[in-house]
């Protein structure tokens, strides 16, 4: 009986799937999504998700796309391959989304070959890795900020200015994460004229870094940069090179500009700079962070604080409602609109969340450097706008 | 009307179609099986090429863990292995599809009956350790040998195709998925009926009465090892095949986890076993998914909560199957079969 009723209970559910869902409006614009909502990366999936979500809702609130309204269909990834990609395809065979965003590097690169030449759809992700930057193989996909090799060269920028022929030494991890922008700033310190001295290599988490950080303190960098980690093993170095009585300066990219990083550090974050190219939560003068306080406000009341991760995801989301407007106007919405629209962005006007966008090579190489303010724990900017040619 | 099943040799007690009515189903299932792809969607196809996959490497698994009794954790490399193989012979040899994938299941087999060598000496849990390390040595060559496996980028595999025809949709692909598993069901069916399924049985349930009874352990253990990585082989190659692409990423340990899983909830040491249990860990699941969709539909807001509650429920059910049907799903089907067999007069 039992069984009976588990059984029962399922084709009920199912269908009130089959009925109850109502008919899709005609002026609907689909935008699907697989996001790492559950698994290792769910720290920030949630975030980022909730400012593509917020994004596209603020934009329906403005009228949506030129009168269109844009339904917005999210799917868990579990920031697992197989899981995403399944996900992946089942939206695309469900609703035919216009565009799609996506859980993770390996997502995009797994299905960046079917949407260049059977889906045509619009595509970006939670991934600043160079290599789903390339216009010239895929134009349909784009990052929607600086790739990491940017976010160093960027750095490296400002190191070059701070204190030209500075000492420099790059701490990664042994993953795709860590290792995407070393050639590009290896190259980069050449040009600037910067000593590398070190590259430390060390794994996502790792406990024991003694023999880098001994390493470090032999080489006597003036600057460390951090790539490829979220929060272990940062502390730790920052802590042993300390406790070596090290002046050297720390630098993170872009998950190493998150607040969680500021806070896990404490005390040791005194000089930690980190490059970031959106405005944080706490900027209360830029007109878009106050509009996204507000709609959060009044959609949730129990949400304080948003992290980088979530601007990261609202940056995308009006990047998404900018390309499908063009396209709208010029009578073209589809995948080959979309394209043209995305590579006629010029002088984005993000209401101040980034510098005014413009496209280059399908992304978008502008950020800043921040500074961790101790007593307030939040990051203030050190630096203007940058922009990388 | 049928009140029994009654057999007069030993013959009819092998015999794969035991009633006319067998046939019957099976005829009817190839049918709907063949036309699926015409009503169904893409997405429902792109499951049903997973299924497939895991069929033809679920099937391999319990050649090895079911009949042969030698517990491997490290199917998932062998599947790996499949993978990269196809991928760098059609890459790098430009040898087609159909020529890479049996060639890639050769390479996979060479390589399992390497990592089985030490299933002569050592067994059960140390076994297990054993093969394990196979996966960590598997995943380590998968991203270290850049100059062949391309490191964590990976390897953009072409898709199958004959003459001007390409096999790139999922209802095209499904064709060629189709007709391997049945050969690998079939295979693995007939071969248990043979003297070396006999002795691959023997071996599991005594190895020192096996080979007391003149059965070569050290013959009979490599081939196994080398017929369930020839089988995971051909899924990996299959799988990158299908999917275009091959990294590392692919074959994570808790892909070895999940084979296991699959013939364990099936039913050890039965070849129907591995289909079913090879299309719950599949589809539950994706089923699982749309129903957390609907749950979002109806509580709207709730996602954070119901997402991750899906993994939980999937637990739940393992669970629950191991204690209520230590037999696993072959063994449930057995009983529903048999009920209906004989109905009305089940007695």
């Amino acid at each position: 009986m039992k069984g009976r009723g588990l059984g029962s209970l399922i084709l009920v559910i199912l269908l009130m799937l089959a009925v109850g869902v109502p008919a899709m409006a005609q002026n609907e614009i689909k935008i699907g999504a697989v996001q790492p909502i559950t698994g290792r990366f769910a720290f920030a999936g949630v975030n980022i998700n909730a400012g593509l979500e917020d994004a596209l809702m603020m934009a329906n609130e403005d009228g949506g796309i030129n009168g269109k309204k844009i339904k917005y269909i999210m799917e868990d990834g579990q920031y697992q391959l197989d899981v995403a990609t399944a996900a992946f395809k089942r939206i695309m065979s469900r609703d035919n989304p216009l565009v799609m965003y996506g859980e993770s590097t390996g997502l995009g690169k797994a299905m960046s070959p079917e949407i260049k030449d059977r889906y045509k759809i619009l595509y970006s992700s939670t991934s600043f890795s160079g290599e789903l930057a390339d216009a010239a193989n895929n134009p349909y996909v784009f990052v929607p900020g600086p790739t990491y090799a940017d976010m160093m060269g960027i750095l490296l920028k400002y190191i070059a200015k701070e204190k030209p022929g500075a000492k420099v030494a790059f701490f990664y991890s042994d993953t795709e994460f860590g290792k995407d922008p070393i050639p590009f700033a290896r190259e980069m310190c050449k040009t600037l004229k910067l000593d590398l001295v070190a590259e430390e290599v060390a794994q996502v988490g790792a406990v024991d870094v003694t023999s880098q950080v001994l390493d470090l303190k032999r080489k006597a960098p003036d600057f460390v940069i951090f790539q490829g980690f979220v929060v272990d093993p940062i502390a730790t170095v920052i802590k042993q090179c300390r406790d070596f009585g090290m002046k050297c300066k720390f630098m993170g990219t872009f998950w190493g500009a998150s607040k969680m990083v500021a806070d896990n550090l404490g005390p040791l974050a005194e000089g930690y700079m980190a490059v970031n190219p959106y405005m944080y939560w706490w900027n209360d003068d830029v007109p878009m962070i106050q509009k996204i306080k507000a709609y959060s406000k009044k959609v949730y009341p129990n949400v304080a604080y948003r992290d980088n991760s979530y601007m990261q995801g609202f940056m995308t989301g009006l990047l998404f409602v900018e390309c499908l407007k063009k396209a709208d106007k010029a009578g073209q919405l589809n995948g080959e609109g979309l394209v043209k629209a995305l590579q006629s962005i010029k002088d984005f006007d993000s209401g101040g969340l980034s510098a005014p966008l413009t496209i280059k090579n399908n992304k978008f190489p502008v950020a800043r450097v921040w500074q961790v303010n101790t007593q307030k724990k939040i990051f203030e900017p050190v630096s203007d706008w940058m922009t990388l040619e | 009307m049928r009140c029994g099943d009654f057999r007069e040799s030993y013959l009819e007690d092998e015999k794969i179609f035991q009633t006319i009515f067998v046939k019957i189903w099976l005829g009817v299932l190839g049918v709907v099986l063949v036309c699926l792809p015409f009503v169904t969607s893409a997405y429902v196809m792109y499951v049903a090429n997973l299924i497939g996959f895991a069929i033809i490497g679920a099937v391999g698994l319990n050649l090895l863990t079911g009949f042969t009794g030698q517990i491997s954790l490290g199917h998932a490399a062998f599947v790996g292995v499949g993978g990269y193989a196809t991928a760098i012979i059609i890459t790098r040899l430009g040898l087609p599809f159909w020529i890479a994938l049996p060639l890639a299941g050769l390479v996979a087999a060479a390589v399992g009956m390497v990592i089985g060598i030490p299933s002569l000496r050592v067994k059960g849990l140390y076994l297990c350790i054993a093969t394990l390390a196979a996966q960590f040595i598997f995943e380590y060559v998968f991203v270290h040998w850049e100059s062949m496996t391309h490191g964590i980028r990976g390897i953009n595999v072409p898709p199958p195709r004959i003459g001007s025809f390409v096999f790139d949709t999922e209802k095209s692909f499904y064709y060629i998925t189709l007709v391997l598993v049945v050969l690998a069901v079939g295979f693995a069916r007939n071969l248990i009926r043979t003297k070396w399924g006999r002795a691959f049985v023997a071996i599991r349930d005594r190895d020192l009465a096996a080979e007391i009874m003149g059965i070569n352990l050290f013959r009979y253990k490599l081939a196994a090892f080398a017929l369930s990585s020839f089988f995971a082989g051909i899924a990996g190659g299959l799988w990158v095949s299908f999917i275009k692409v091959v990294t590392p990423e692919h074959f994570p340990f808790s892909l070895s986890i999940q084979y296991l899983a699959m013939i364990i909830v099936g039913g050890l040491g039965s070849v129907l076993g591995s289909i079913f249990g090879a299309i719950f860990m599949t589809l539950v699941p994706e089923l699982l998914n749309i129903l957390t969709g609907v749950a979002k539909y109806f509580f709207p807001g709730m996602d954070q909560l119901f997402i991750p509650m899906k993994e939980v429920i999937f637990g739940v059910m393992i669970v629950s199957f191991l204690i209520f049907e230590p037999h696993g799903l072959a063994e449930i089907w057995h009983r529903i079969k048999n009920f209906f067999s004989l109905w009305p007069f089940s007695y």
